[in-house]
């Protein structure tokens, strides 16, 4: 069975920045940009994570499931939740009636519960924020999958910190993918040999969960008893007693240190605008109140 | 016999975490690909019982690795980016269940399989009510959607796909253990 990994190399400016640089970046916009309700700001960051994006240079055809997903979500998160209820908004999104767009009124039958449904203004403009805040976030983080070399994860949080054998751990994990990805396909065709259709299961959930374990559980088990030799093998060569060194090497340049430095100052700025000048709340902007006839 | 201590993190432990991680992300690609009619639009993911699965066998940490990095790995492999709250939720789911690792010996025994069953449901019901709850902060929703939104549907399909599968994956484990005497 093919698993391949979206990873290819690409030449761009964005894949020839260290990998350490780029998560500080990406943290860095997020921490900042979800401190914010006000449009304005809401806009920095998502200009910001869209040159990001496109420095990425990701074909529409990689990334147009991904980003169907996201489209869905946010829509309907936006369109039924924040736009008709105002859900998740300060109280000025949640209680102001006085610019309303459109109101209806309905009685529940039987009950004779009366509900009014209505858009105002105010949780018009949320919408446009809360879709704005949640884009910045996938622009941001669904170039990773594509532009950041799986050989390169382990000695990146080595270097980010981690400990040795946690980094360890991570790069051996994404050693072992190709080769478990082959034994599931070989499990998945011994199994269709002898009558076990997948594509066919039939029952309610519980039923269907439990025809999975002919699948789950051969490659699970197979798989452990294959790690015990990596585990003995390993100890016979004394893993884990003196610090390791890494087959690739990471080196900042200056561009890093440049990127590192202008995510530092995004942060601290947005920290600072938000705590010591207390802005960046809930804005509705004058020109649309105008456009609404308010 | 050695006490079990749920910290330990040795070279046994640095390879199961990295195959659990691996396991993990495969099988929930994998699987999210083949066709599972009546899912309807929950995300079906058998694939959640391995995190579960090498917590109970191999211990907290082991589990943690195995659901964080595992996520990562899935999704990375789907082309969905990193999202590192529900990340570190599926860590969690793997996280609370290792702590059966430390009262299990008998990995058939009907205690040993209620133990890794109830600290599964617990596992799922932190993990994912984290990661739930970060879209508060992270998207912006309110409380009523992180919960009936993402949280049910997320908790209900793993607590199913745990407490079904990890039992089944004990008892094949303890053929191995029979076997290998570790």
């Amino acid at each position: 069975m093919l698993v391949s990994w979206r990873y290819r190399e690409r030449n761009t400016f964005i894949q020839n920045l260290d990998p350490r640089a780029r998560w500080i970046f990406m943290f860095a916009t997020l921490f900042a940009a979800i401190q914010f309700w006000d449009l304005r700001f809401l806009l920095f960051f998502f200009a910001l994570s869209l040159v990001y994006y496109l420095l990425a240079r990701l074909a529409w055809q990689e990334t147009r499931r991904v980003w169907v997903f996201v489209i869905v979500l946010v829509v309907v998160i936006i369109g039924i939740n924040t736009v008709l209820t105002g859900r998740g908004g300060p109280m000025a999104v949640l209680r102001d009636t006085r610019h309303t767009v459109w109101e209806a009124r309905w009685t529940v039958p039987v009950v004779g519960w009366v509900i009014r449904p209505n858009i105002t203004v105010e949780k018009l403009v949320f919408a446009v924020a809360q879709i704005t805040r949640m884009l910045t976030v996938a622009l941001l983080f669904i170039p990773v999958a594509y532009t950041l070399n799986p050989n390169h994860y382990g000695v990146t949080f080595r270097r980010l910190g981690l400990p040795d054998k946690a980094a360890f751990s991570m790069d051996l994990a994404f050693r072992f993918v190709p080769t478990l990805a082959r034994d599931f396909g070989i499990t998945l065709d011994a199994q269709r040999a002898r009558g076990y259709e997948v594509e066919k299961l039939s029952g309610g959930l519980i039923a269907q969960i439990r025809k999975m374990a002919p699948l789950i559980v051969p490659v699970t088990i197979n798989a452990i008893v294959g790690a015990e030799d990596i585990v003995n093998a390993m100890d016979l060569r004394c893993f884990g007693l003196r610090p390791r060194t890494w087959l690739h090497e990471l080196k900042y340049r200056p561009r890093d240190y440049a990127l590192i430095v202008f995510s530092a100052l995004i942060l601290l700025a947005s920290v600072f605008v938000r705590l010591r000048w207390g802005i960046g709340e809930f804005w509705v902007p004058d020109w649309v109140l105008r456009w609404f006839g308010y | 016999m050695e006490r079990k201590k749920w910290y330990t993190f040795g070279t046994r432990e640095v390879v199961f975490a990295a195959l659990g991680a691996a396991l993990y992300g495969v099988l929930s690609y994998l699987t999210n690909m083949l066709a599972l009619p009546a899912a309807g639009n929950l995300a079906f993911r058998p694939a959640v019982c391995i995190p579960m699965f090498f917590g109970v066998a191999f211990g907290p940490l082991v589990g943690f690795i195995s659901g964080f990095l595992g996520n990562i790995i899935g999704d990375f492999l789907s082309g969905w980016g990193f999202w590192f709250w529900w990340d570190l939720g599926n860590g969690i789911m793997g996280l609370i269940p290792g702590f059966a690792y430390l009262f299990i010996k008998d990995f058939r025994s009907p205690r040993s399989l209620i133990i890794a069953d109830v600290l599964s449901v617990l596992g799922v019901i932190v993990g994912m009510l984290l990661a739930s709850l970060s879209e508060i902060f992270v998207s912006g929703i309110d409380f009523r959607t992180a919960i009936v939104g993402y949280f049910v549907p997320a908790a209900l399909t793993n607590i199913i796909n745990g407490i079904i599968l990890v039992p089944i994956l004990m008892i094949a484990y303890d053929a191995i253990v029979a076997r290998t005497g570790r």
